[in-house]
């Protein structure tokens, strides 16, 4: 009896540490989800989809002809907000990332000068927004408010003066605009190239390859590529596409096309996989109906087989949109890692992983907005792998 | 033979050699790889390197400092105690994941209820879908700071937490979901007439799950831990956010900071012209090379292991 018990101590020991060795998976999933979220909410939200990555300078001057009246202080605004009825601008002080004082815009009253201030530069006619951050204004009659005195300081002089020479402020910037295109243009693009080749491959090789060695050596030399790290992959688009996009297209660098070719070779593997998957399960006998029917190799490959791979086609196209979206070794290579506002397909710019590793590895590290982009590229993954799931239970139903 | 049989024989014919383009593309691209990174990658070692010198390849292979003098105007490159450190986290973060995920999927295949065995696949899935940036960045918030805490318990001062166990433990996160996945499947495919066998000589269901299934599964827990080691020696980014950037070792403590072949390809990458540029395409060959010895090592001890079945 008493054996019988150490054994089912013993048992109950060992089944113990089964559930502690699952629930280490659980944990580590739940502490990334809640690090990116604790960090990365506090900057969700859809400007930062649509505002541009680097602030925007611009040296204002008034207009000359610009009437000045005086603006009450709306009464919405908080106390710590310091106001200037002349320009009908309220400032407060603030501490940007690195620690420095920053003077930010809170309010600008409709029928500010400020709104139609010169740009010195350029001509234009700028305005001073909310959200925008002042570093300086220079008088004619004396000395320079800088953003390091304060905001009350800023107001005071602004307020005693007559008027002012010049006033520079810059947008915040922090948007990630450009990343979002950019990878969207490397999805295009890649799949553009993957597909049709990888299908291709896949095709060829289920249906029309013969049981050879020289087939043998084709698929071997596929299946090889999949065990290629993705940082040897970044080391070949440097050395092949990189030269080549230079040669041939108005690139002097790594460029967006050199990276799409990069990843479209990482992606062949996942789909020529995924596509023969789904080609095995198409039935023979529906090829021999189909080439008994009278139609030829062709029809048949594109009317009969083809059909049936969408959804390993569909698939491996969501695996590897997927893929695209989460690499970040072999584009550090392939593109490079300068974040970019302004998009083009022969210049560089980085993708939304990319954009994370350029403000890990700066000083100091960005670890809000690294958190935020973290969240955006797991919202994507998680919805990607959910609707696979989706696809292999409901259309991946065998045929016949 | 009327002209329309004809035409849709030549149609065959072409959409056929338009598919086998496509498949001998496919093939050489794994050959272009090899061959570029190669002639890349033994430039340094043949050419004068712009006057530095050629660059010396038993010191290459087996220095214990990076670079000695500064970039561009020395040719003493050497990355002996970066294979070195690679390998011995390689096999570190095997020492953490392999009984981690085995149990896991012992766990998931065998003693889990339904619902909770599903349950916990999903969960196992999404760890292996989130993209190693995100693993850096968890590296670098949470980990990091583990690190360095549990370092100054011991009273070590290490460098913000960089540190060889914060790659490992990075590393081992990233590796779980592989191990877990295809153990899982290995454990499942466990013929039901050896665990009846065990349970009908008297032994527990623990026990024919521990001594049993897990010893069938052998083979297959062995490809397991082979794909992990391939997936934690070619990992790069998460690897370069917490490995420290060593530039001398081996560095062998677990709080020193240490650096890795794909960390060192990774970093202060600037000139695309040079002896400081070309020397990173030998790192990748040095990479390649190490990640097909050890597979084969491991398929040549997986084939000894494998063959001593419970049949």
């Amino acid at each position: 009896m008493s054996m019988l018990n150490k054994r089912k101590r013993i048992d109950f020991l060992y089944q113990g540490i089964t559930y502690f060795a699952s629930s280490i998976s659980l944990i580590a999933l739940a502490m990334i989800f809640y690090f990116v979220w604790s960090n990365g909410s506090g900057l969700l939200n859809l400007d930062l989809i649509t505002k541009d990555y680097h602030a925007q300078y611009y040296n204002g001057e008034l207009d000359e002809n610009s009437p000045f009246s005086t603006m009450e202080r709306p009464i919405e605004l908080d106390e710590n907000v310091f106001y200037s009825e002349k320009y009908g601008l309220g400032v407060s002080d603030g501490i940007d990332r690195e620690g420095n004082p920053i003077i930010l815009v809170v309010y600008v009253s409709s029928d500010s000068p400020l709104r139609k201030m010169q740009d010195r530069n350029s001509e234009q006619i700028i305005s001073l927004e909310e959200d925008m951050l002042i570093s300086k204004v220079s008088f004619n009659d004396k000395a320079t408010a800088l953003r390091t005195f304060g905001a009350k300081y800023m107001i005071d002089e602004l307020d005693s003066a007559v008027d002012f020479r010049e006033m520079v402020f810059t947008s915040i910037g922090g948007g990630i605009r450009g990343s979002i295109i950019t990878t969207l243009y490397l999805i295009g693009m890649t799949m553009l190239v993957a597909l049709p080749i990888g299908v291709f491959t896949a095709i060829y090789l289920n249906e029309f390859a013969k049981k050879n060695r020289m087939t043998n050596i084709l698929r071997i030399l596929v299946d090889t590529l999949s065990g290629v790290p993705s940082i040897i992959y970044g080391l070949m688009g440097l050395a092949v596409f990189v030269p080549l996009t230079i040669r041939t297209t108005s690139a002097t660098s790594g460029n967006l096309i050199s990276g799409s070719l990069t990843l479209a070779i990482i992606l062949l593997p996942v789909i020529i996989k995924s596509t023969e998957e789904s080609l095995k399960v198409v039935p023979d006998g529906l090829r021999q109906a189909s080439l008994a029917l009278g139609a030829n190799e062709t029809q048949t490959t594109f009317k009969v087989v083809l059909p049936s791979s969408i959804p390993g086609i569909l698939t491996a196209s969501l695996l590897g949109i997927g893929r695209i979206i989460g690499e970040s070794a072999a584009l550090i290579f392939a593109i490079g890692t300068a974040v970019k506002d302004d998009i083009s397909i022969t210049g560089k710019s980085t993708s939304l992983a990319v954009h994370i590793w350029s403000m890990m590895t700066d000083e100091p590290a960005n670890i809000e907005l690294s958190s935020t982009i973290a969240v955006i590229i797991l919202m994507i993954v998680l919805i990607l792998n959910i609707v696979v799931k989706f696809i292999s239970k409901k259309l991946m139903k065998p045929l016949a | 033979m009327n002209t329309s049989t004809r035409r849709k024989k030549r149609v065959d014919q072409l959409i056929r050699s338009v598919f086998l383009v496509a498949t001998l593309l496919s093939a050489s691209f794994i050959i272009i790889i090899v061959i570029f990174i190669v002639i890349k990658g033994i430039t340094p070692f043949i050419t004068n390197n712009d006057g530095l010198g050629v660059v010396n390849v038993w010191t290459f292979l087996t220095g214990t400092v990076w670079l000695k003098g500064t970039a561009f105007q020395s040719n003493l490159y050497s990355i002996g105690f970066i294979i070195l450190n690679t390998l011995y986290i390689a096999f570190l973060t095997l020492l953490l994941s392999l009984p981690v995920g085995v149990l896991t999927a012992l766990f998931i295949a065998k003693i889990a209820p339904k619902k909770l065995a599903e349950f916990l696949r999903t969960i196992v899935e999404l760890l292996a879908s989130i993209p190693s940036i995100v693993y850096g960045l968890f590296g670098i918030g949470i980990i990091l700071t583990f690190v360095y805490n549990l370092s100054s318990v011991f009273g070590i001062q290490s460098k913000g937490g960089n540190s060889v166990l914060a790659t490992v433990l990075v590393l081992a996160l990233m590796t779980l979901p592989t191990i877990t996945a295809i153990s899982e499947v290995a454990i499942r495919s466990v013929r039901k007439d050896i665990e009846e066998g065990s349970l009908a000589l008297g032994a527990t269901r623990t026990q024919t799950n521990f001594k049993v299934v897990l010893t069938s599964a052998k083979s297959g827990i062995f490809a397991a831990a082979i794909l992990g080691i391939g997936r934690s020696l070619g990992e790069a980014t998460a690897v370069s956010l917490v490995a420290g950037n060593a530039k001398s070792g081996p560095n062998l403590g677990l709080f020193d900071i240490t650096t890795t072949l794909t960390s060192t390809m990774l970093q202060g990458l600037k000139e695309t012209t040079g002896v400081d540029y070309d020397i990173r395409f030998s790192v990748g060959i040095v990479l390649m090379i190490v990640i097909l010895i050890t597979n084969f090592i491991l398929n040549a001890v997986k084939k000894r292991v494998g063959n001593v079945n419970v049949k």
